[in-house]
């Protein structure tokens, strides 16, 4: 008898779940356009414990309740990619303008210009605008205070203070095959020295480093855990283990630093009673509001809208010797330039 | 008529005299081509598309041509015969010493067993990494190395053999305890040495459960993903490699190729294993009256045993209490004043991805359970078309890569006729799906033990297939049925990689909170979490164990 019940409530639950997985339903206002909800779905590659400050202000603003998936900017593409028939997000916030390029060439962006632009400097704008800037991030050093403080070293100041002899086996970086922190830095190389003579600088840069990590915010943190003395990531993902309490510091190359250029922008063909809601987000993240709580939220992101408040402990772009790094050509010559370093590495592994 | 036809013909013949259980072939088996199968062609159709809607083998060619790929290959094939062996050798001991000494204090060495299934498995690599690191408690405070070097394969093998042994555990114990005590007891009474009835009678006839212990714990290595990415340091295996070219060089077509590489070793040791094992007899349980085990009590076997048992004990709890300590000081690694910060901010954040992963977790496991015992038994016990079919189609979503597990669900469930992304259903079927091949491997192996005839008995006295397999075989295998039960809980509440592409914005589950404190080096918030999930886990699995155990004491009643 039991045996009977068992399989019969298995049976039956299974039946249940199946039929209620397909529930979709659209309404129309009267002017024929579809009804937005109060809702709206992203894919978001922000740390998951920073996201609830952005989506708590946009909801005082607008009423609108955002719900997030939390992933990386890779992920996300792959995701948006395969998900193309039917995407369930309709917006993306976050990560590297690299992906955003590839999505891009893909035709998986919906192209959007927002009101706002007018405060943002155009060299960080698409120029056909299918995402827009948000944030900028410059590459730094995160070094180990005691770890520099107990060899009586001083702290890198350029990218050739990393070859120097001393830090042999001590610098950490991702793979640029893997992150696309790594990539700018591939890339800030080969804008600033050329691209043999950049390749010939990884080679040797090779010697001094401890071990390529899968993803762009581990440098700083094997830093933190003295893993490494020196590790090459971008400003705000150095700043965050000094935060927890981690012996860490920042520093910044003087010869010429690179940047990432955060973006956002709408899916195309996502669900339809969100489109103006996307829109909505967009216009508010750039707007001084939404940029403002970078300064609040111990993210350290450095806003990208003149009028907004930069954050404390975080260095203001303009006051850093950036160099003039061209993303879409850095994002034209991605597959070819990672190929070409592995190559090179690991060629000089063999050698070792 | 050939012999062939006849025999097909005699099949249906059987099978017509049972609808229902016809019906459930049917129904497990469209399952396993819908769940399994679909999302396996989807992906490998999606792989070999072009750009421009055409179909194209560049992409396979570009694969197996490049000589990096071939190294990483034989990489992850190393790791993975290595751990398997090493994971087990100790699952064995551990079983051997639970189910037939005389020692102290087995719940304690049985819940050491079954501890590491239950983490995440990048906190172990933490925990390494705090331990022998280079500002590690052991390499530098205790014996002062400044520059120990804790990624590579060295740190891979301990940490994979270390969480995979569990499943060689729960398999053995399963099969050991199957394994009627008349046998032994026979030899012993003969005169025989507890050494020779050992090589023997216990080890040929647990064979069938090594042979699966290692087949799971090589798949295991093969696919994992979070162990390598933390700790792997420049020993690249194919699982991360495929992450990476997916999500680094945004290249999915190859990253899945790479992926379904994977599935050929996997494979080749499933027929392996498949071949050695048949045509052998391994039946022990007859139904004749036996008496309980006479257990080994003898020192010279009781005492190394036991001291090997508490000395990887002592490993584990090294390792789990260096995470249960991070949890509760400021700092971990830095500063080790005694807090309870990271449990109040645990709290604040709320429970809602705890509670989640528990309501997915248990909807996943009794059908994860209860599935695995049935393929098992129809596969082992009955004849019907399709039947080899079914047992490779219920291992394939288990030896996958997570991440590509979820990028083919996305394939197949997104659109008509199957749309099912962003429920809660979808999750529900990865972790059954992906999870049941350690019931069956445990199942099968403890129903190689027992003679058919008990069930035939059963079946000549009126019962039907169902009336059988509940009241006669279930109960009889309820060890394999058991770890069935807890591994698919656990793997439901801890799965990271599988999910990560599936998890929608309602239906996120605790894994990935932990994996993003993780990223932000909010490492003590994530072991607070880590201890409140190892207590619900634990919770768990106590009471599935009473729950089991209860079915089968009621069975003795109604015997009676």
């Amino acid at each position: 008898m039991r045996a009977k019940i068992i399989s019969t409530l298995v049976i039956t639950l299974a039946t249940i779940c199946l039929l209620s997985g397909c529930v979709k339903k659209t309404e129309h206002t009267a002017d024929g356009k579809v009804k937005q909800s109060k809702e709206l779905t992203m894919y978001c590659a922000l740390p998951e414990t920073e996201i609830p400050s952005y989506l708590e202000a946009f909801k005082e603003e607008t009423g609108i309740t955002v719900n997030f998936v939390r992933l990386s900017a890779g992920e996300i593409l792959s995701k948006i990619q395969v998900e193309k028939n039917n995407p369930q997000a309709s917006i993306w916030y976050g990560g590297n303008c690299d992906s955003f390029i590839a999505a891009t060439n893909s035709d998986l962006l919906e192209a959007y210009r927002s009101p706002e632009l007018v405060n943002i400097p155009e060299t960080y704008q698409d120029p056909i605008g299918s995402w827009s800037p948000v944030y900028v991030g410059a590459l730094a050093f995160a070094v180990d205070k005691d770890w520099f403080s107990s060899k009586g070293l001083e702290y890198p100041h350029s990218w050739q203070d990393l070859l120097k002899p001393e830090f042999k086996g001590q610098i950490s970086m991702a793979h640029p095959g893997s992150s696309g922190t790594a990539y700018t830095i591939l890339a800030t190389m080969v804008q600033m020295l050329g691209e043999e003579e950049a390749m010939t600088y990884m080679a040797e840069l090779n010697t001094n480093i401890r071990q390529y990590t899968k993803s762009g915010s581990a440098p700083p943190k094997n830093v933190g855990l003295g893993e490494a003395a020196i590790g090459l990531a971008f400003s705000h993902d150095c700043l965050k283990p000094a935060v927890q309490g981690y012996p860490v510091e920042v520093s910044f190359a003087d010869d010429g630093t690179g940047y990432e250029i955060g973006a956002i922008a709408i899916i195309k063909n996502g669900p339809e009673d969100e489109v103006e809601n996307a829109k909505k987000f967009i216009d508010w993240a750039l707007s001084k509001k939404g940029q403002d709580i970078y300064s609040t939220n111990k993210s350290f992101r450095l806003p990208v809208n003149s009028n907004a408040v930069v954050p404390q402990g975080a260095i203001n772009i303009s006051d850093l010797p950036v160099i003039e790094y061209d993303f879409l050509w850095a994002g034209e010559n991605r597959k070819r330039l990672i190929e070409k370093f592995t190559e090179v590495i690991a060629a000089k592994e063999n050698l070792k | 008529m050939n012999n062939r036809t006849k025999d097909f013909i005699w099949k249906l013949k059987m099978l017509r005299k049972e609808p229902v259980l016809v019906l459930l072939i049917i129904i497990i088996l469209s399952a396993l081509t819908i769940f399994v199968i679909f999302p396996l062609v989807m992906i490998l159709r999606y792989s070999i598309t072009t750009d421009d809607g055409g179909y194209s083998l560049r992409t396979i060619i570009d694969v197996v041509k490049n000589s990096s790929y071939r190294f990483t290959f034989m990489n992850s094939l190393k790791l993975g015969g290595i751990a398997a062996v090493i994971a087990t050798v100790i699952g064995y001991i551990f079983a051997f010493t639970i189910t037939r000494t005389e020692v102290p204090c087995k719940g304690f060495l049985k819940t050491m067993a079954t501890l590491p299934i239950i983490s995440p498995p990048f906190v172990l690599s933490l925990s390494i990494i705090f331990l022998f690191g280079r500002k590690g408690l052991i390499t530098n405070n205790l014996l002062g190395i400044t520059d120990f070097n804790v990624y590579g394969m060295h740190s891979l093998i301990l940490v994979q053999s270390l969480s995979f042994f569990p499943v060689a555990y729960l398999t053995l114990t399963g099969i050991l305890e199957a394994i009627d005590s008349s046998v032994e007891d026979a030899a012993l009474n003969l005169g025989a040495s507890r050494w020779t009835i050992f090589w023997t009678v216990t080890f040929p006839l647990s064979l069938p459960g090594i042979f699966s212990a290692l087949l799971l714990v090589f798949i295991q290595s093969l696919q994992d993903f979070s162990n390598p990415a933390v700790i792997g340091g420049g020993f690249p295996t194919l699982g991360v490699e495929a992450y990476r070219v997916i999500t680094g060089m945004y290249d999915l077509r190859a990253g899945a190729i790479l992926s379904v590489m994977l599935l050929l070793p996997s494979l080749a040791a499933f027929l392996l294993q498949k071949y050695w094992i048949s045509g052998k007899g391994f039946v022990t349980v007859t139904g004749k009256p036996s008496q309980n085990r006479t257990k080994i009590d003898q020192k010279h076997i009781v005492i190394p045993l036991f001291a090997i048992c508490l000395l990887l004990c002592s490993v584990i709890i090294l390792f789990y209490g260096t995470v249960i300590v991070g949890a509760f000081v400021k700092v971990w690694g830095i500063n080790y004043s005694v807090t309870l910060d990271h449990f109040r901010y645990v709290f604040s954040i709320g429970f809602k991805p705890l509670k989640n992963a528990i309501i997915l977790a248990l909807a996943a496991t009794p059908i994860a359970g209860l599935t695995g015992m049935a393929i098992a038994y129809l596969t082992v016990r009955k004849k019907f078309i399709a039947k080899s079919y079914m047992s490779l189609a219920s291992l394939l979503t288990f030896a996958l890569p997570g991440t590509v597990v979820g990028i083919s669900y996305i394939l197949a469930f997104n659109d008509r006729p199957f749309l099912l992304t962003g429920t809660a259903f979808i999750l529900i079927c990865v972790f059954v799906f992906r999870n049941l091949p350690v019931g069956i491997e445990g199942a099968t192996s403890a129903l190689m033990q027992i003679d058919p005839s008990i069930e035939e008995a059963s079946i000549n006295m009126g019962a039907n297939s169902f009336q059988t397999f509940f009241y006669i075989t279930l109960p009889l295998i309820k060890g394999a049925f058991f770890s069935g039960l807890v591994y698919s809980f656990v793997k439901s509440m801890t799965a990271v990689s599988a999910i990560i592409f599936l998890v929608s914005a309602k239906w996120n589950v605790v894994t990935t909170r932990i994996f993003s404190l993780f990223e932000v080096s909010q490492y003590s918030d994530a072991a607070a979490y880590i201890v409140i999930m190892i207590i619900v886990i634990m919770a768990a699995i106590y009471i599935l164990s009473f729950l089991v155990n209860r079915m089968d004491s009621s069975q003795k009643v109604a015997k009676r």
